[in-house]
């Protein structure tokens, strides 16, 4: 479903009332700005009937018109309209002019204005008595009303045209007071957007305004309770934690003591079979509490300055020793890469991925760990000479629980599907690719996690 | 050499005790914090191995007393909590080193023993490793009993490398520690003398491991 718009919204409410009220505003305005119009202009033919009346003159028991072609030229010059007149004897017999130009509908004594048809044209007459003789002779002037619509179209465009204008200026108004009114909304909208998953901080309503206040007190209160959730999943995990290593670590240390000691050979296989299967459960808790840990929700840390050379060069002699137990060569290639972050789930995404390098690297194999930025982004890297991932699965290697098939050695499937909750925690783009000495028996396999941006070096600390 | 081992879970605490006793060392086990201060502060042990999940008083508390009762043994903190931070690491406590639950025995006992050698070298001039014993006082060395030439610049970097056996030393903290006010010493001089150090000592069987674009490392020293 589309979701409404709140300023279509506002549109479709203001709109129509706006429109009803702008047209009612019109017809109010037309009629009496017309009327004056309508006037001067019959005025006008009254002072033609007038005029025509003098000219009535008796000739020989009857009266004619005695009208000098200049003055008729005159009386019937318009500019827009055809001037029609009549005049009739005392007896009601036209006696002069267009002599079938109707009567008004009502005859009678006195002034008579009347719309009527002429030689197919709408015409606007009077009537008038005139003096003639002892009897009244009747004038009815009547001319076309070119110029009476014309004026009536100016009034309606003049009243009109300020109103369309108001309209569309409150379209313009709703429009953009919509979107300034909702700027701060905006605004917030950016700030949860841009947030990191793990920054559960209250936000500032700041200047917002007053009727978006109760959504901001809202979404505090989810992310309050939200903050309480992790605070408990953090307290579980941590009691997971110690529940669960103190005894496997008991377990480890005397398998391991009794490896130590002399045993029938019988025995001694199934000792090394309990050691084993302890330390793959000793990992498999590790790693597990490191999934949760990195699920959002799991590590509720603020983020923090973090440099990734540091971080690395923190934990470079533990890796070191368990990369030469197993003959391998790991080495370093750092530069100073800058970012926040937690520092806590980075190490763990880098300690999963040299577990893998290591877990799969022939011996004598190189491992590099690199970090540094590439156009400004700080990027973290772990490239080996093992089997490689073959481009088919690299998608879906970052899966829980998925092992490529065929893989050696007992995984848990775990470890890329850790890296990937910690890369999306922090926003990072992973990228698995061939390793620089792509072979034929192995390609190597190089993983690269690509921050989004780096920290400037005034930034600061503790945020 | 006495070890104090202050862990609550039995089956572990008994398992450390039994490892540390087939190494040699004499060992008491407590499973409480208060006991621990207490038997510090009345005995002298040469390590302690603490976990920091103790009932009542915790880890960090009891490294707090002994760090503030001014004991100078080493202490190797144990821990089984999830978020390795520094506090856990021990560095702002003064723990000497920290290993996460669960450990290998073989790394462990390789902790205690790097621990032991560096606190019983402490205010010893005299440094032995293997078949190389130096003066750091008199500044004189000796391999298989032989006086043992170094240039000046070569017995400061053999001096870094012998304090932290078998720990990664970065190359800019050899140049910190070798090159003096106003020396402007680069990496490849630093190369330059670890590779005359290796040309001396390789054929006694002390080797001197490249970390690749890191540092150096002396390893332990093992009978050929």
């Amino acid at each position: 479903m589309a979701a409404r718009s709140l300023r279509a919204h506002l549109l479709r409410m203001l709109l129509p009332p706006i429109a009803a009220l702008l047209g009612l505003g019109a017809v109010i305005a037309y009629y009496p700005s017309i009327e004056p119009a309508t006037e001067a202009y019959d005025q006008s033919l009254v002072d033609i009937g007038i005029a025509l009346g003098s000219h009535i003159r008796a000739s020989g028991g009857g009266f004619r018109l005695e009208l000098p072609p200049a003055v008729e030229q005159v009386l019937r010059a318009d500019r827009y309209d055809s001037v029609y007149y009549r005049v009739g004897g005392p007896d009601g017999r036209p006696i002069a002019g267009d002599l079938d130009l109707p009567a008004p509908p009502e005859p009678g004594p006195g002034l008579h204005y009347y719309d009527t048809k002429y030689k197919d044209r709408t015409v606007r007459a009077v009537s008038m008595p005139a003096q003639c003789g002892a009897g009244t002779c009747s004038v009815v002037v009547a001319e076309t009303t070119v110029k009476r619509t014309r004026m009536a179209r100016e009034i309606l465009v003049s009243n009109v045209l300020p109103e369309v204008l108001i309209a569309l200026a409150t379209v313009a108004i709703v429009w953009f007071g919509v979107k300034r009114g909702l700027a701060p909304l905006a605004r917030l909208s950016e700030e949860i957007k841009e947030r990191s998953p793990l920054d559960l901080h209250a936000l500032d309503a700041g200047r917002a305004p007053e009727e978006t206040r109760p959504l901001i007190a809202a979404l505090n209160g989810l992310l309050e309770e939200l903050a309480a959730a992790n605070r408990n999943q953090q307290r579980f995990l941590a009691n997971a934690a110690h529940q669960l290593r103190t005894p496997l670590a008991g377990l480890q240390a005397h398998t391991e003591l009794a490896l130590s000691q002399p045993m029938p050979d019988a025995c001694r296989t199934q000792v090394e079979q309990v050691h084993e299967a302890t330390i793959r459960t000793a990992r498999l808790a590790n790693q597990l509490l490191a999934l949760a840990r990195a699920e959002p929700g799991g590590h509720t840390e603020a983020p923090s300055r973090v440099d990734l050379k540091a971080m690395v060069e923190g934990i470079a002699d533990e890796w070191v020793h368990r990369a030469l137990q197993r003959d391998l060569d790991l080495g370093f290639d750092l530069a100073p890469a800058g970012m926040r972050g937690d520092e806590f789930l980075l190490r763990e995404a880098l300690a999963n991925l040299l577990h893998n390098a290591i877990e799969y690297s022939p011996r004598g194999a190189r491992i590099t760990v690199r970090t540094g930025t590439r156009d400004g982004k700080p990027y973290l890297e772990v490239e080996d000479e093992g089997p490689g991932i073959p481009a088919t699965e690299r998608e879906r290697v970052l899966d829980r629980f998925y092992r490529v098939p065929g893989t050696p050695g007992t995984g848990s499937g775990l470890g890329l599907a850790i890296v990937r909750e910690i890369a999306a925690g922090h926003g990072a783009r992973i990228a698995i690719g061939d390793g620089a000495v792509a072979a034929v028996a192995s390609r190597g396999c190089r993983v690269a996690l690509t921050f989004p941006h780096g920290s400037r070096p005034d930034e600061d600390v503790d945020g | 050499m006495r070890l104090l081992i202050v862990e609550d879970d039995a089956p572990l605490a008994s398992g450390l005790r039994r490892m540390l006793e087939a190494e040699g060392y004499a060992v008491d086990v407590t499973a409480r914090g208060e006991e621990a201060v207490l038997a510090a502060s009345q005995e002298r042990f040469d390590l302690v191995i603490l976990d920091i999940g103790l009932p009542q008083m915790d880890g960090f508390e009891v490294l707090r007393r002994l760090r503030a009762a001014e004991k100078p043994m080493p202490v190797l903190v144990l821990t089984a909590r999830d978020a390795v931070d520094d506090r856990v690491r021990g560095l702002d406590l003064g723990a000497d080193d920290y290993m996460a639950k669960p450990f290998a025995m073989p790394e462990l006992t390789a902790r205690v023993r790097a621990l032991l050698r560096r606190s019983q070298a402490h205010g010893d001039p005299r440094i032995v490793h293997g078949p190389l014993a130096i003066d750091t006082v008199a500044r004189r060395a000796f391999l298989r009993g032989e006086p043992l030439e170094l240039a000046a610049r070569e017995w400061a970097v053999l001096e870094v490398l012998l304090a932290k056996v078998e720990k990664i030393v970065s190359k800019e903290a050899i140049i910190q520690a070798v090159a003096g006010w106003g020396d402007d010493l680069s990496p490849n001089a630093i190369e330059v003398y670890i590779s005359r150090l290796r040309s001396k000592l390789e054929p006694a069987g002390i080797k001197i491991r490249t970390v690749r674009g890191f540092g150096y490392m002396l390893e332990e020293f093992k009978e050929p």
